[in-house]
């Protein structure tokens, strides 16, 4: 079993870990905004929050596979969000609700696993509870439940696209390179 | 410094009504209302003499996202699209003032202790976050170094390259170590109690104020339901 080799309860220096890489996934954020609002001011708005909505939700998998502990996923994911608001979006208060939806999506798709599969199940778990908890909640947040259906098909492709390469096949590949470097201890 | 601002709303209870709200706001439909949580958290900023600067220029920087939410339902919505739009328009500028009340008139470093203090959130995450959230440069500059030393090497790191996360994750590794490893010869314990330095006192009056708006927000959102 893997349990033995998860530590419980978090410490300072996982607190700190996880914080940076959330600052670093705000610096990235920014970059990756402009793209956004150049397609966000125009009625295509529910394409782009689809098209990107995986890079808001990688740091969330990505700190799970990393530390591999029941809970790693959704802080990770709402630290990132909260470091997010803090540097100022223009999401407001929305981050930090959205984040802990992310994240418990994701986190919902390892517990499937029951947090043993790190790896491409997990990985795949996590982003199909992720593509269809974030759809829920903007269903309500966003108003998706005016939309067409034929937009909110293809909104929905697009979507878990969109998560299944950044928060998914990203991941995988990150993790790939992180265990090739052995510093993953 | 916290207790000179005595006449503000607590942190703690700024988040309570933040998150309160904005989750209700999530499934009000209601454009009368939210347009009253906009000029009502204005008027707390304004209050709390915020800059007007900086409020045109938040207001500004989201009117893409506003403008962009309020089209699409004019193009792709279905039955009542004049309303849908304008609910979901001034849904972006509610969640952005609902922000803004804490964003702007607290500061990370009160944030963190208030809810240690008034929330009991755990104090490695709080001390943890605070040296995090000041090597916040830092990061930012190593986040340039990391592309300008790919560029060294004739690599540009896109943001879909794993190779990019690779080298933040080494640093975050390092850092991490080193500045847990700072704290704790500085006299940081985990899970021991803390002297406090601090003083954030939460009136009961405050307690109140958030459990009215929540409620009355409730009542208008979920029973009255205006246009």
């Amino acid at each position: 079993m893997q349990t033995l080799k998860q530590k419980r309860g978090w410490s300072l220096r996982d607190v700190i870990f996880l914080a940076i890489i959330g600052i670093f996934f705000g610096v990235i954020y920014q970059v990756w905004s402009y793209a956004y609002y150049l397609i966000a001011a125009t009625p295509l708005k529910p394409y782009a929050n689809d098209l990107t909505l995986g890079v808001w939700i990688m740091a969330g998998p990505l700190a799970g596979v990393l530390l591999q502990k029941a809970g790693a996923t959704i802080i990770g994911e709402l630290l990132a969000a909260t470091v997010e608001m803090l540097l100022f979006s223009s999401w407001g208060a929305a981050n930090l609700i959205s984040g802990f939806i992310q994240g418990l999506g994701n986190e919902l798709g390892f517990a499937c696993t029951g947090y043993r599969n790190w790896s491409k199940l997990g990985l795949l778990f996590s982003t199909i509870g992720a593509t269809i908890l974030t759809f829920i909640w903007d269903w309500f947040q966003s108003g998706y439940s005016e939309y067409h259906a034929g937009l909110l098909i293809t909104l929905l492709i697009i979507r878990f696209i969109s998560i299944g390469f950044f928060a998914g096949v990203l991941v995988y590949w990150i993790k790939k390179l992180v265990l090739k470097t052995g510093l993953n201890k | 410094m916290l207790s000179e601002r005595k006449k503000q709303l607590n942190a703690t209870i700024l988040t309570v009504i933040m998150l309160g709200i904005g989750l209700q706001i999530a499934f009000s439909r209601s454009v009368s209302l939210n347009v009253i949580v906009v000029l009502i958290c204005l008027l707390y900023l304004l209050y709390c003499r915020t800059s007007f600067k900086k409020i045109f220029v938040m207001l500004l920087v989201a009117f893409p996202l506003a403008l962009g939410s309020w089209w699409s339902f004019i193009m792709f919505g279905t039955g009542d699209t004049w309303h849908s739009a304008w609910i979901y328009g001034t849904r972006v500028y509610a969640y952005l003032l609902l922000g803004s009340i804490l964003t702007m008139t607290v500061s990370v470093k009160e944030l963190l202790i208030s809810l240690s203090i008034h929330a009991k959130l755990s104090e490695t995450f709080v001390y943890g976050l605070l040296a995090s959230f000041n090597m916040l440069s830092r990061i930012r500059q190593q986040f340039k170094l990391i592309q300008y030393s790919a560029q060294m090497r004739g690599k540009n790191y896109r943001l879909w390259q794993p190779a990019l996360y690779l080298r933040i994750i080494i640093v975050a590794l390092h850092w991490s170590e080193d500045l847990a490893e700072a704290m704790s010869s500085q006299g940081f314990s985990e899970g021991f109690p803390r002297t406090r330095m601090f003083n954030d006192p939460l009136p009961k009056w405050q307690l109140g104020i958030a459990i009215i708006v929540l409620v009355l927000h409730f009542g208008a959102a979920f029973l009255l339901r205006p246009w």
